[in-house]
């Protein structure tokens, strides 16, 4: 019969719009309260499921790259990077750079930049690391207003503390 | 019930009187003509706020999308953003642009779209004139914007707008014949032009259910004339960016969206008066029930717009010529006969319904086995195309 796809397709777009209404109804307050992107995020056919960006996030999957974090000693709560550079050396887009003084056991870190401008999120420099000292973060909004796209040690501390990890792996759920 | 029936009537005839009170008759009379006036205006623009926000909520419901929400609660002063973003921008004319005629389009593609709302019956009693020549008021006015199309496609200066305005002459032209000949099989029935006469008529049964083939045929002839999807090819996006209003914007460009919007409501109305029996039905007002058979109406064509692709322009004119125009023939004449033979009454509408039934069966039987036979040739001739080259590879 002609013009049999029109009503079939018809049927289709009349289904998927009566479809996010019958779910919102069926779980009225918990779709658009807080939280209620989890409500959405699950697989189904029907329903609405956008993520209202700056008011709600999506949690990131726990191998997610975002930017660079420097870690804290669980205990002591001291940053567990020991200044040997083998994250400077492992980097290869040259987004880290370290400022060290002294030799062999007097070795200190002056300070520690990350750039994120360069950074490609490859993580070689975590794999490097033998100090528990740093890790990827599942920071993403990482633009800025102005050209200041280095982070300093304290920055990446910062980071660290926000995600409250400790050790290499431990956020991504993998013991090394 | 009673009060809510006559709520607009009423409140008219106090105004009436407010101004009988210290006007003379020929004044007062004369205030409620521009007042009539001024409300239909404000209904269109009212319309058109109201229907582009529907619009945009129904097809992101379709698409399983939130649609706007930002600007008030549940985005429903968006339309109120848009409008005033419409009016604050710049107004660009092109260089090269054929000025006063790229000045009057957008007038003339809009007073004939308000004047349309006179013969409109909004219920009982609601109407801004009844004129015994109403259906040919419709038609004629609704000639007029071809005309204003096609200035503006042509004064622009642009190439897609007057690809466009091309387009719009070859598919409104086309769509015309079969409306109106569908329209007739109306004034066949009901025995009268007038608008309100026609939804007299309907009093027992609404058209839709005597002659639904002209139900069919107005319905894809009216969304020809609105340039609605699937025959939005003269103003289509992604292929001549925006058809006829290309090089238009701020206010002029707002006054082409505000047409095509009142145009929209207007047409969706039409429908309502013709064939869904107008304001009549039991309980609830008059007025009301206009409304919601209207924005069911304007519904199933925004519900079309978010389904169907795109025909191409051979297409739409053979649907026009081949399909459209023969069926709506076929069905004024099968009325006609009908009409003549029997008696108004239930034995004149079984037969009608039946009759356009089977009309429409074998029609789109018709159409089903034409397109089947295109498609079979299509096929032949590809492979034949596909022989001859390796023909010619193997004899190389």
């Amino acid at each position: 019969m002609y013009g049999e796809g029109i009503l079939k397709g018809l049927w289709v777009t009349l289904k998927h719009m009566v479809g996010t209404f019958v779910k919102d109804i069926k779980k009225f307050p918990r779709r658009y309260a807080r939280g209620g992107i989890l409500e959405r995020t699950e697989y189904d056919l029907y329903g609405i499921f956008t993520c209202q960006y700056p008011e709600e996030r999506y949690e990131m999957f726990p191998r997610f790259r975002g930017a660079l974090m420097q870690l804290r000693n669980a205990e002591t709560g001291e940053p567990n990077c020991t200044a040997c550079g083998a994250c400077e050396r492992a980097c290869p887009h040259g987004v880290i750079s370290l400022e060290v003084e002294g030799k062999g056991k007097e070795r200190v870190l002056k300070a520690y930049r990350y750039n994120l401008a360069r950074c490609v999120f490859c993580r070689l420099c975590v794999e490097s690391c033998r100090f528990d000292a740093i890790e990827m973060s599942h920071e993403y909004e990482l633009s800025r207003y102005s050209n200041d796209f280095i982070l300093e040690m304290d920055d990446l501390l910062a980071l660290g503390d926000k995600y409250d990890v400790h050790k290499t792996g431990e956020a991504w759920g993998v013991s090394e | 019930m009673q009060i809510l029936e006559n709520l607009w009537i009423d409140i008219a005839q106090w105004i009436r009187g407010l101004f009988d009170s210290f006007l003379p008759q020929w004044a007062a009379q004369l205030v409620m003509d521009v007042l009539g006036i001024l409300l239909l205006i404000v209904i269109g623009i009212v319309a058109v706020l109201a229907f582009t926000y529907m619009e945009r909520k129904v097809i992101a419901r379709v698409g399983d999308r939130i649609g706007p929400n930002r600007a008030g609660p549940l985005g429903i002063f968006q339309a109120i953003a848009d409008a005033i973003k419409m009016l604050t921008k710049e107004d660009v004319t092109p260089t090269n642009a054929d000025r006063w005629m790229f000045l009057a389009a957008p007038i003339l593609i809009i007073i004939p779209a308000v004047l349309l709302y006179a013969v409109l019956p909004f219920g009982r009693g609601m109407v801004g004139v009844d004129v015994n020549i109403a259906v040919v008021f419709v038609v004629a006015l609704g000639a007029i914007p071809i005309l204003s199309m096609l200035m503006a496609g042509w004064a622009s200066d642009n190439k897609y707008a007057l690809l466009g305005a091309f387009r719009t002459v070859a598919q409104l032209l086309s769509y015309e014949i079969p409306m109106a000949i569908a329209l007739l099989t109306v004034v066949l029935l009901a025995g009268t032009m007038s608008t309100v006469g026609i939804v007299g008529a309907q009093s027992s049964i609404p058209f839709i259910l005597v002659t639904p083939a002209a139900f069919l045929v107005y319905f894809l002839a009216g969304l020809a004339e609105l340039n609605r999807t699937p025959f939005d090819l003269l103003e289509a996006d992604s292929e001549i960016v925006a058809g006829y209003f290309i090089e238009y914007s701020g206010m002029k460009f707002a006054m082409f969206f505000l047409a095509e919007f009142i145009n929209f409501f207007m047409m969706a109305g039409m429908i309502t008066t013709l064939f869904l029996g107008g304001w009549q039905w039991p309980i609830l007002p008059s007025w009301l029930w206009f409304l919601i058979k209207t924005i069911a109406v304007i519904f199933v064509i925004m519900w079309i717009r978010d389904t169907v692709p795109r025909i191409r322009i051979d297409q739409m004119l053979s649907f026009a010529w081949k399909a459209l125009v023969p069926v709506a023939l076929a069905n004024l004449f099968l009325v006609a006969f009908i009409a003549k033979l029997l008696e108004p009454g239930w034995l004149r509408t079984v037969a009608a319904f039946g009759s356009n039934i089977v009309l429409i069966g074998i029609a789109l039987l018709l159409l089903g086995r034409a397109s089947r036979r295109r498609k079979e040739r299509a096929r032949e001739a590809g492979e034949a195309a596909v022989k001859r080259y390796y023909a010619s590879a193997e004899s190389d």
